[in-house]
């Protein structure tokens, strides 16, 4: 049972990765949705390095945890879904 | 020696981490968790790139790691920042929360 | 006389012009629906929700039987890595061994994408242009087509953006978002060279963008990012795009007689189209990024 460092942190990274998939669709908040659904799109980075990607990883960081999100988030301001916004 | 060095940087960085994140789910308010966030986001991720640093090959990895840094120290307080500043302005019981009554 | 015309004669007489449709919300109003047929009995979905354990029993099954079907192709798919996968054939060896020769890119990603398989690539973009185009459609304020509730809340939105002064964030914004925008630049210009291209560098770009316009408001970035630039830059890219690999497809896809100079591999000139291509996707994503956050805050650009 000799595993390599690398394995064994890949491994960790695929279950946060379904923990973090599974949390998004049950969650019930929307804003949380989106905030895990950031930190999805994080560890998905990190795998696609491991994965010898760098190319995806880059795009992966920028897309899905910037730009996204900020879509995400001016969406539900837009159909008044955040808390403390307006009227809900 | 080197690597010892840089061990013991990433390892005090990494407690550093663990610290902020226990505080974030320790603490329950905005402003407190604003406190520990921002604490991992400076000194741990200063401790763990000198630690690299020290792993460092030639001036140009190094000069890239302080580029890093200057990146995160940048934008991470202006974040923290605005999340406060965006809570101040949202939250009606501000006042009863933060001063007391 | 009148009344005895039957519907269909009514509407064949009000589009022929003859006959005006007179008060037609009363007659929608009065109309009787038709009666449904018993023999054609369609689910009612109302009542299959309304009842909770029968709901969340389908909703049971569905997933279920849609894992079944996932699971069971996944374990008939070969084995990852396996050298007799359908996956290594001779076109991975003729990439591996030719690539570097015949396209001239050490990022042999970017030569795949775009010179072997730039057609997709091609797609790709106009994917994303035909995707802010539907959201221009969508949300691009119109002033014949908007209510006064809307136009109130974007009012309030301008005053509380004006009456906010944001001096930290834009004294960040000042210092970081140049240096964001370069080393989006350098991503995309070093293409063939390194990771990165012109999807990655071109998202960096678009949030170095954001970024600016966040802190410093519309108004500033108007004064060099508008709507013509934007319809400029995409419809510009898109067709040197299109007329660079043209030439290729035309030509019989290796250049035959006029070649472009493939240059030294490893320069920053080098590897024929792929750098123009890199420079016209990173352009084409900027805009992008940037036209859906403007679009979703403002409805303008």
């Amino acid at each position: 049972m000799s595993m390599e460092l690398s394995t064994i942190i890949q491994m960790v990274l695929v279950v946060f990765l379904i923990a973090s998939a599974i949390g998004v669709s049950i969650t019930r908040n929307l804003f949380l949705a989106v905030i895990v659904f950031m930190g999805y799109s994080s560890i998905m980075a990190i795998i696609w390095v491991f994965l010898e990607s760098p190319d995806l990883a880059i795009t992966e960081a920028a897309v899905g945890a910037g730009v996204d999100s900020v879509l995400f988030f001016l969406t539900l301001k837009k159909v008044h879904a955040l808390k403390g916004t307006r009227e809900g | 020696m080197r690597e010892i060095i840089a061990a013991v940087f990433i390892i005090a960085g990494m407690l550093v981490f663990v610290v902020a994140l226990l505080g974030i789910y320790r603490l329950k308010y905005v402003m407190n968790r604003i406190h520990a966030a921002a604490l991992g986001d400076t000194m741990g991720l200063g401790l763990v790139t000198i630690g690299l640093m020290i792993l460092g090959k030639d001036v140009f990895h190094i000069a890239k790691y302080i580029l890093i840094i200057l990146f995160f120290w940048m934008s991470s307080p202006i974040a923290s920042h605005m999340i406060g500043k965006v809570e101040m302005l949202t939250n009606k019981d501000y006042d009863e929360r933060v001063h007391g009554k | 006389m009148n009344e005895k015309k039957t519907f269909w004669q009514h509407l064949q007489a009000w589009v022929n012009g003859e006959e005006a449709m007179l008060h037609a919300d009363e007659y929608i109003k009065k109309r009787e629906l038709p009666r449904e047929r018993n023999w054609i009995r369609k689910p009612d979905f109302q009542r299959i929700k309304a009842n909770k354990g029968l709901y969340w029993f389908l909703c049971v099954l569905v997933s279920v039987v849609f894992i079944t079907i996932m699971l069971t192709v996944v374990a008939n798919l070969p084995t990852f890595g396996q050298p007799i996968n359908p996956a290594n054939n001779e076109v991975v060896e003729r990439y591996l061994e030719k690539g570097i020769e015949e396209t001239g890119a050490i990022n042999f990603v970017a030569g795949m994408i775009l010179d072997y398989r730039a057609f997709d690539t091609f797609g790709e973009s106009n994917v994303l242009f035909l995707a802010v185009i539907s959201v221009l459609i969508l949300l691009k304020r119109d002033k014949k087509n908007i209510d006064a509730r809307e136009d109130r809340e974007t009012e309030e939105d301008e005053r509380f953006d004006k009456s906010d002064h944001k001096s930290i964030l834009k004294i960040g914004a000042k210092y970081l978002s140049p240096v964001i925008i370069l080393y989006g630049i350098y991503v995309v210009l070093n293409g063939h060279l390194s990771p990165g291209g012109g999807f990655s560098g071109g998202s960096i770009i678009g949030a170095g963008l954001i970024l600016y316009a966040a802190a410093n408001g519309h108004e500033k970035m108007h004064r060099f990012f508008t709507f013509k630039t934007f319809t400029l830059i995409s419809v510009g890219c898109l067709l040197t795009y299109c007329g660079c690999k043209s030439y290729s497809f035309f030509t019989g896809a290796n250049h035959v007689g006029y070649e472009i100079p493939k240059g030294i591999p490893g320069n920053i000139l080098s590897a024929g189209f792929i750098l123009p291509l890199n420079i016209c996707v990173g352009l084409i994503v900027a805009c992008t990024m940037y036209g859906f956050y403007a679009l979703f805050t403002k409805g303008d650009m």
